[in-house]
């Protein structure tokens, strides 16, 4: 009797303390989502010449969804492949431009300059450009934006 | 080693007297199916700790806001694991709290067991009996659906029907004249906050109580007379 009793109570401890404790640690096992947004038709990029082009992403944050105004360079070599800049300089993050005449990236915080493939060419920055991953689906340009600065190769 | 630690322990603290006195008194010799109506009180303990740790759970999701009340519901029942689950038993240990406190208060009724000395442990129980209607009425509103907002409604007129000052009532009740964000968070913090406040001393009072007093014996069956 007092085995049953004791096994009967393992039994719900079990149950109750295992189901409560998956649902609190559930968020260890939380995915980043993958989110792709449409830049437009690759048709609107001309070869070698940057443009920026500014969205809206929208991100699943739990039960809410939250918009948020974003933008990135977009450069194609051929119209089949595609890089997309994250348009913050990787110095101190200011929005850097392209300046057509000179073929070069400036930024106009500490007169930084990338070349078009993102490279640094002069200035203060760690690194080249960051780049957001990008992909073509049925014509149209897709890039994931990732946030903070990490490199998405 | 370990004899020598409890014993240190035992001496400093005196949890071995608090358990003596907690769980190797004197119960009354009850036979068959009456012996489990002894057990609803304890049953009744057990669901509401089930309760408090599943409530407790579910604030971690939760937001009383009516933008984000049902979404956030739904996501405990769609994306966190367990979360059907733990909502599930939530939602039907409500109802398993006013089914239990009713028959442990019909058990200790129709036994008489409310009688002297125990009447404060009477009088705390039948707070706690409120504090339980309490908690179902707020915890109704929270999923924020439309028998929620509805139910709520209806609680909200029966209590504008007080005499004199029904109007009063029901505004503080529902918090502003209309139904909205602020009735939502209002019945959230009673929920969260002032309900599980009294509650925990009121039990604390009545568990106190049972101890002290003791269990009263079943009512004997007499031949002659009374």
């Amino acid at each position: 009797m007092a085995w049953a009793i004791a096994g009967i109570s393992a039994a719900i401890g079990a149950v109750l303390g295992g189901s409560g404790l998956g649902y609190f640690i559930s968020p260890a096992f939380a995915k980043r989502e993958e989110e792709w947004v449409d830049l437009g038709s690759v048709k609107e990029f001309k070869a070698n010449v940057p443009l920026k082009i500014d969205f809206t992403s929208r991100k699943r944050d739990a039960w809410a969804t939250v918009e948020k105004r974003a933008s990135a360079w977009v450069l194609t070599p051929n119209g089949r492949d595609f890089i997309a800049f994250d348009p913050k300089c990787t110095h101190l993050g200011c929005p850097y431009r392209w300046d057509d005449s000179q073929k070069k990236f400036l930024c106009p915080c500490h007169t930084a300059v990338f070349d078009v493939d993102g490279r640094v060419v002069s200035g203060p920055p760690p690194r080249p450009l960051d780049r957001f991953s990008t992909k073509v689906v049925g014509g149209r340009l897709m890039v994931r934006p990732s946030s903070g600065g990490e490199a998405a190769a | 080693m370990i004899s020598a630690a409890l014993a240190w322990t035992f001496e400093r603290t005196g949890v071995d007297k608090i358990w003596e006195a907690l769980f190797a008194r004197h119960i009354p010799e009850a036979k068959g199916p009456v012996a489990w109506l002894y057990a609803l009180g304890s049953a009744t303990l057990f669901v509401f700790t089930v309760q408090a740790v599943t409530g407790t759970l579910l604030a971690m999701n939760y937001v009383p806001s009516p933008d984000h009340a049902y979404d956030s519901v739904r996501f405990i029942g769609s994306e966190v694991y367990f979360g059907r689950f733990i909502r599930g038993l939530h939602h039907w240990g409500a109802s398993f709290m006013v089914v239990l406190v009713a028959l442990h208060m019909m058990r200790v009724y129709f036994m008489a067991s409310y009688k002297y000395p125990r009447e404060a442990t009477w009088l705390a129980g039948v707070g706690l009996f409120l504090l339980v209607i309490g908690f179902s009425f707020t915890g109704y509103l929270l999923p924020w659906d439309q028998k929620a907002y509805w139910a709520t409604m209806v609680g909200a007129n029966i209590a504008g029907q007080t005499p004199f000052v029904g109007s009063y009532v029901s505004k503080i009740l529902i918090g502003g004249a209309e139904m909205g964000a602020a009735t939502l968070s209002r019945f959230y913090a009673l929920h969260v906050l002032v309900l599980p406040a009294l509650t925990g001393g009121a039990l604390v009072l009545h568990l106190f109580l049972v101890v002290w007093h003791g269990i009263s014996e079943p009512p004997k069956r007499v031949e002659k007379g009374s």
